[in-house]
């Protein structure tokens, strides 16, 4: 019995937090509790408590020691810790001497009714009164996929609210007590999701309620007005590059292209012309890091074993044109003519609208930059297989009148990463291998026709 | 003291010298007539009590003497030398316009006169209660080392109450920084108070002051700390201190409750630490032997207790 005997009582758990007040290490049960909570480990200290008490000890410089609550959701804990600030304020040694978890008192059952109607007044996307009968007597609501059942209700005031849901387990055939229905799972005409009703009654103290004030709450948010465009988080698991790295490396690299640009126009000031050169390769270096990057992106997104696109109705001629007008400048630079559809064709198909302009980009461009200068690159539509034909695939055809193709290297063209011996020009070797697998998404194909010196022909079909 | 502004200053300088003062000699005169009211309505005197209001001054100043001679050190002068009354009185002056270190100082004289009143009406040692000595009895090593490490703390305590006293270490860490804070800006880039400061930061910790060791046994006894909820068990100090904790005040606010004109704050607060209604009736005997509980107050949850407290607005504002 000394008076030391304080400081060894025994130490349950080190951790040690840096001077961002982040996590760095911890031992159980603090990075339980620190999980549990909703932090990562290392992480930004997430049990409120502890990180006021860390704060304050790296602010004061003071050691601090003092018993802390948390709740993680199923327990409440009471902890003892005592928290040591580094001699030079960086950092934090963190002590647990006592730790006590309880399960969490439950709730005051009536709060918590009032609680539950309030959240669901708050979520509902469809409210509505009701009489005593449970009869419709108005309805409000507001969500897409809700439209059509929101009509019939709407069109349907003075009948009962379940003839226009469907309750979850068997429909009875006389109307049920609200008791019943109040919680019931349901669905709705025209949603794919999952639905809950929750009836509140308007109650005169004594007697029986007077109406009722429906919500119908729905466990997932409402979808986009549109099917699915284009899955890129659908698939989570194996990519890479386009969800984690992509948007990482895409503002540092814009910063250099960006720098190098300013650099080389001179515009901070004079500079002799080897440094301005020097500029110009880094901007170009650059940029196309960027593009290889989108290449990289974009072939997770299109290699997704649940990659689909949305299959609106679209205008090859509208397609084309834009197309044609985003790579203008381009194409001038080395005096490539590039010829587009008349304003005024129009060709119908099905695909989506951003991937069909996404192909013919990749077309044209490689069209403009291997074409020889003063050319003519080509975007024509065609009615299927013979003119006149409105059966077959809606077709556009990217000609130019560049060196042509060997049959054995259209066999490759295709291939991923294939670069037809060529290097050091811009391309990744990964665009007509995206935009192949683009097209036969969308339903069509994407096909040459090439002999050497008699220029290509690059043929994109798709379905009516 | 418009008299000491030796140099004559400029007629819009006057101007504004003279609205400041007047607005401070406005706020006091607004502030007269409720502290006069309390003074002689409340039939309770022990809040502003002249011994109170001694006690607060005196730790005040205390704690500045302390600061002051700690600062002085570092300058080379010899121990146990007092520092300049002047020094003195504008630190105190500093320290007591800190909210939460007044309220912290007032608090503890309340603490130390309820033990004192304790001691004499139901003969509890101010210093060692029998759960004290229980603790120190405990066959756990540890608890038993942090009990006698109280013991002690508590002595020393009651000693420096008697000499109105209280050590820089006795602070709660958040009270000690205000401390310094103001102690800083006095100093005004001194040297000596920087090193001073730094010292008396780097001899600190919470955990083996009075508050801190109360704080961790109370902790410590998990499920049993409900015995410590009563105060002629536990005695004063650890009683507070676990009711601040169950029930989720600040110590110097569960101080305040068992003064006799906050008879519901400490129903409510009994109740919220999760003492049934006979063991909240059996502290109310203990602690205001005059009061009869309201009826009714079992069938209030120790939910809606908690609940009702903390909208209640707080005393120190901290």
């Amino acid at each position: 019995m000394t008076s030391g005997a304080a400081s060894v009582a025994a130490i349950l758990a080190r951790a040690t937090s840096d001077g961002d007040d982040r996590l760095i290490q911890a031992e159980e049960p603090i990075a339980g509790l620190q999980l549990r909570c909703g932090g990562d480990l290392p992480g930004t200290i997430a049990i409120p408590a502890l990180l006021e008490t860390v704060r304050k000890a790296r602010r004061y410089g003071l050691r601090l020691a003092r018993a802390i609550t948390a709740q993680d959701g199923t327990e409440a804990v009471t902890a003892w810790i005592e928290v040591e600030p580094d001699d030079d304020g960086e950092g934090c040694a963190i002590v647990l001497r006592h730790w006590q978890a309880a399960p969490l008192p439950a709730e005051d059952l009536a709060a918590a009714a009032l609680d539950r109607a309030e959240t669901d007044r708050e979520l509902a996307e469809i409210t509505a009164l009701l009489d005593a009968e449970q009869r419709l007597l108005t309805v409000e609501g507001d969500s897409y996929d809700t439209d059509p059942a929101l009509a019939a209700m709407r069109g349907g005031v003075g009948r009962h609210w379940t003839e226009f849901v469907t309750i979850d387990g068997g429909q009875h055939h006389q109307p049920m007590h609200w008791r019943l229905l109040d919680g019931s799972r349901l669905s709705i005409p025209g949603s794919v999701r999952h639905w809950r009703a929750t009836l509140l009654p308007q109650v005169q103290p004594g007697s029986e309620p007077t109406g009722f004030e429906l919500c119908l709450v729905a466990d997932e948010p409402a979808p986009s007005p549109r099917p699915p465009v284009a899955p890129e988080r659908a698939a989570a698991l194996a990519p890479l590059v386009g969800r984690e790295i992509a948007p990482v490396l895409r503002q540092p690299i814009a910063r250099i292209i960006a720098n190098a640009e300013t650099i080389r126009t001179r515009l901070a000031g004079p500079l002799t012309e080897e440094y301005s050169a020097y500029a110009a390769d880094i901007a170009a270096a650059g940029q196309h890091l960027l593009a290889l990057i989108d290449d990289l992106a974009d072939l997770e997104v299109v290699e997704a074993a649940d990659f689909v696109t949305a299959p609106d109705p679209i205008d090859l001629g509208d397609v084309s044109r834009r197309a044609a007008g985003i790579l203008g400048v381009r194409a001038r630079e080395r005096q490539i003519t590039v010829v587009a559809p008349q304003p005024g064709e129009t060709l119908h198909a099905t695909g989506e609208f951003r991937r069909v302009l996404q192909i013919l980009l990749n077309l044209v461009g490689n069209a403009i930059r291997y074409s020889p200068e003063g050319s003519q690159v080509w975007l024509r539509l065609e009615n299927g297989d013979a003119p006149g034909d409105d059966e077959g695939p809606a077709r556009i055809v990217v000609a130019d009148q560049g060196p042509g193709l060997s049959a054995e290297a259209q066999a490759r063209l295709f291939g991923k990463f294939e670069r037809l011996g060529r290097s050091g020009d811009g391309g990744s070797g990964l665009g007509l291998y995206i935009s192949r697998r683009l097209a036969r998404a969308m339903g069509g194909d994407l096909t040459v026709e090439s002999a050497p010196g008699q220029g290509a022909r690059f043929i994109l079909d798709l379905p009516r | 003291m418009i008299e000491t502004l030796a140099p004559p200053l400029a007629n819009d300088a006057i101007e504004t010298v003279l609205r400041n003062e007047l607005a401070q000699g406005d706020a006091m005169i607004g502030s007269i007539t409720p502290i006069l009211r309390h003074l002689l309505s409340s039939e309770d005197h022990s809040v502003f009590s002249d011994e109170i209001v001694a006690r607060v001054r005196g730790s005040a100043s205390d704690l500045s003497r302390q600061l002051l001679v700690e600062v002085a050190q570092d300058r080379g002068s010899e121990p146990g030398r007092e520092p300049e009354p002047a020094a003195l009185d504008a630190l105190t002056h500093e320290l007591i316009a800190a909210p939460a270190v007044l309220a912290h100082l007032h608090s503890c004289a309340l603490e130390w006169q309820l033990t004192q009143r304790l001691h004499a009406r139901l003969s509890l040692d101010p210093v060692l209660s029998p759960l004290l000595q229980a603790l120190i009895a405990s066959s756990d090593a540890p608890t038993a080392g942090l009990a006698m490490n109280l013991l002690a703390a508590q002595s020393r305590f009651v000693q420096n109450q008697r000499r109105m006293r209280l050590p820089l270490g006795e602070l709660p860490g958040d009270l000690l920084h205000t401390v310094l804070v103001a102690m800083r800006a006095l100093a005004e880039d001194d040297a000596a108070a920087e090193t001073a400061e730094a010292a008396v930061r780097g001899r600190y910790d919470e955990g083996s002051s009075r508050l801190g060791l109360m704080a961790r046994l109370i902790t410590g006894m998990g499920g049993g700390a409900v015995a410590a909820l009563a105060v002629t068990h536990a005695g004063v100090a650890l009683f507070v201190s676990a009711l601040g904790l169950a029930s989720g005040q600040d110590r110097d606010l569960a101080i305040l409750s068992t003064n006799d004109g906050q008879l519901a704050r400490l129903a409510l607060a009994l109740r919220a630490a999760g003492l049934k209604p006979a063991g909240v009736e059996e502290q109310f005997v203990a602690l205001h032997p005059e009061i009869a509980l309201p009826d009714g107050i079992e069938a209030l949850g120790s939910d809606r207790a908690a609940a009702i407290l903390s909208l209640a607005g707080a005393y120190t504002g901290a």
